[in-house]
């Protein structure tokens, strides 16, 4: 590595300072500076008109540093529970983003590369027009009186079934989750499988695999670099989302998300707030580390 | 770890997206109030936020109000008046307002806040006793909005307007199917709740959907408790499979298309769904009743910040709105109460015959306004929250 160095030039080296020098001032300013921050802000007292008790004070009043935040998250499994039920929003939202954008990204790989470009354009055009206009957009489409409702519920009342309502529920949640984030799938595979080889294709074919066997054993395990670094985009915004359950959840589709929000707007108590925030990093770093690992055991095996 | 490569490769391919999303969710969140003061408060806690306090050259009033909360000609015909500019700017939450001064913003000569931030406010120490000999208009203020348990005595405040938190529904709905409009019990005993189930949405507000439920229970609103907070938290539970969702904002536009038929929400909303019921030329209307259990009142009052740099300025500004014509503009703008008694007889009548927006002496005595919680009551409150989210 020091005999690689010595070997770059000044200028050289000069680039490469000021190459790699925004993004790591970029991640200090609007990476570690908030999060130290939201950590020491988790050891105070919640101030009494909101904001935090002042760090020193006349005795008498709430003052100075305390876990009284961490002891409160953890006396009270509710707490623990809403993390279980933002994972499993996440989870499923993952695995229904990637179910659907497998085929998609696989098709504009294998397309000629003329339309290719043209088709990753069609996936990204959603994000052309504003994030929270598609979520109204979705109130519209699941209303009671659009025509998804009518039909869905025509046909559950001809097999004698209560009707439903579609907006303002779980199901109008998820749909919205990999709607939003489907892209975010899409893209990553497609990086992925456009760089495959065809002639190991070829290769599998001459050698006797059918279309199934040169999928499973050839181009998804090739693939998997990609379907985890979708999933990491998928899955870490989509555990903190709060505007989604905010504008298309009914009546118990609280997420983490939302109890953050709640903390620091209708409760001002931004202490909890921190604790959970800083709670909801090491959960999504700790999952993503496991997945981590268990991908890289299984990628030696293949 | 090596994973970890492939995932910056593909991060770079799509970083312009993520950037543009957080981007669009300032812009556009002008609906969705609470996203504006989540990140004020995030600004607050990165130490980064500012606002100057430029010195100013010419007659400039600086005021701080909520959203559509003033007439637009009310404004211009100050502005001639006193031959100087109002420079306006907005909020849509107490808490928004709060987390911005909280910050250190300055300047403001008036604030409007409801009763429970502008009691914090004073406590303070942030605001500027009133003189009123210079509000000689003063008199015009009903006497049964002055003196309220947020400022004693009317040192800091002046009341503005008012809204209640009712019962807002779809008329033609509600007699076809039978339903009482003028009790709480209509959002909370399953026996009604069966008729209108997925068509109720309640407000996306701890406190005002605790007052509802403690007003049912015959508690006061402001009642802190714990075992009659454990009461409404499982009378709310109880009701809650009926209820479409908990909802802050879009109800307004729910209700005017005719997909929920009863709502627990704020009165000028009601009014402003009724509007625009009426301007689509839907074949119902939307009405609010003040159930008998009681409601809560929120009275916004006008105060004068201590860093303004023109309270004389402001002085004048308070003692024009509180001339009759001058505040009968805004509750003929978006159906607010107004405590000043002179605006009455500039009020359309159909406004001002409305007891949902003026209630009669007996719907009077049962409004109360909500004190504010400490931090142990609010973390209390936030867990039973979190629970009936849950549950």
């Amino acid at each position: 590595m020091s005999k690689k160095h010595a070997e770059l030039s000044p200028a050289a080296r000069l680039t490469k300072w000021l190459v790699s020098g925004s993004p790591f001032v970029f991640l200090l300013l609007f990476f570690a500076a908030p999060g130290i921050i939201m950590v020491l802000a988790s050891f105070r007292y919640p101030g009494e008109f909101g904001g935090l008790a002042p760090l020193t004070a006349d005795p008498g009043t709430l003052h100075g540093l305390t876990l009284e935040t961490y002891r409160f998250f953890f006396s009270d499994l509710i707490y623990t529970e809403i993390f279980f039920k933002s994972l499993l929003v996440a989870l499923a939202t993952t695995l229904i983003c990637l179910v659907m954008a497998y085929p998609l990204a696989l098709l504009i790989a294998r397309s000629p590369k003329r339309s290719r470009d043209f088709m990753v354009l069609l996936v990204i055009l959603p994000f052309a027009s504003n994030f929270l206009i598609r979520i109204y957009a979705w109130m519209i489409l699941l209303g009671p009186q659009a025509a998804l409702s009518l039909m869905l519920n025509g046909l559950l009342g001809a097999f004698g079934m209560e009707p439903v309502h579609l907006l303002f529920s779980p199901f109008a949640v998820l749909v919205a989750m990999v709607y939003v984030h489907l892209p975010f799938m899409v893209l990553p595979l497609y990086t992925n499988l456009e760089r495959h080889d065809p002639a190991l294709l070829d290769a599998a074919q001459d050698l006797g695999a059918n279309a199934w066997q040169r999928f499973w054993r050839v181009t998804f395990p090739l693939s998997l670099p990609g379907i985890f670094s979708g999933s990491v985009l998928v899955f870490i915004p989509v555990m903190g989302m709060f505007a989604i359950p905010d504008i298309l959840g009914g009546t118990g589709d609280m997420l983490i998300g939302n109890l953050i929000k709640e903390q620091f707007l209708g409760t001002r108590d931004w202490p909890f707030g921190s604790t959970l925030s800083i709670m909801l990093t090491i959960a999504v770093l700790l999952f993503v580390w496991v997945a981590a690992k268990l991908g890289s055991t299984r990628g030696r095996y293949a | 770890m090596k994973i970890f490569s492939h995932i910056t490769s593909d991060l770079a391919a799509v970083f312009w997206q993520p950037s543009r999303m957080a981007s669009s969710y300032i812009r556009e969140h002008r609906d969705h109030r609470e996203v504006g003061v989540f990140l004020c408060v995030l600004c607050v806690l990165c130490g980064s936020w500012f606002v100057s306090s430029s010195a100013l050259a010419r007659d400039e009033l600086h005021l701080y109000n909520w959203n559509n909360y003033i007439s637009a000609e009310t404004v211009a015909r100050f502005e001639t008046q006193c031959a100087c500019r109002v420079v306006q700017d907005y909020y849509s939450d107490n808490e928004e307002m709060l987390a911005k001064l909280a910050a250190g913003a300055t300047g403001y000569d008036i604030i409007v806040p409801t009763g429970n931030a502008m009691e914090s406010l004073i406590r303070q120490q942030a605001l500027r006793p009133l003189d009123k000999a210079k509000l000689p208009n003063l008199k015009n203020i009903n006497p049964a909005y002055l003196d309220t348990a947020f400022d004693p005595g009317n040192r800091f405040s002046v009341p503005y307007a008012y809204t209640l938190t009712l019962l807002g529904y779809n008329v033609e709905k509600m007699r076809e199917l039978g339903l009482p409009t003028d009790t709480w019990a209509v959002i909370f005993e399953p026996e009604f709740l069966e008729k209108v189930k997925g068509r109720i949405t309640v407000l996306d507000s701890q406190r005002e959907l605790m007052a509802a439920a403690l007003k049912y229970l015959g508690y006061s609103a402001s009642d802190t408790d714990e075992a009659h907070w454990k009461q409404a938290r499982d009378l709310i539970i109880r009701a809650k499979p009926y209820w479409a969702a908990f909802n802050a904002s879009s109800y307004i536009k729910e209700l005017t298309v005719g997909n929920i038929w009863l709502v627990h929400g704020y009165s000028n909303d009601i009014f402003q769904a009724n509007l625009d019921a009426q301007k689509a030329g839907r074949k119902f209307s939307i009405a609010s009743a003040i159930p008998k259990q009681g409601a809560v009142l929120s009275l916004d009052s006008m105060v004068l910040h201590k860093t303004g740099p023109r309270p004389d300025l402001a002085l004048r500004f308070i003692d024009y709105m509180l001339e009759g014509s001058n505040s009968a503009e805004l509750t003929n703008l978006i159906g607010s109460g107004n405590p000043n008694l002179d605006a009455l007889r500039y009020i359309k009548p159909e406004i001002a015959q409305n007891p949902a927006i003026f209630p009669d002496a007996q719907h009077q005595v049962n409004l109360e306004m909500l004190r504010d919680l400490n931090r142990h009551q609010r973390r209390v409150l936030s867990r039973m929250w979190t629970e009936i989210k849950l549950r």
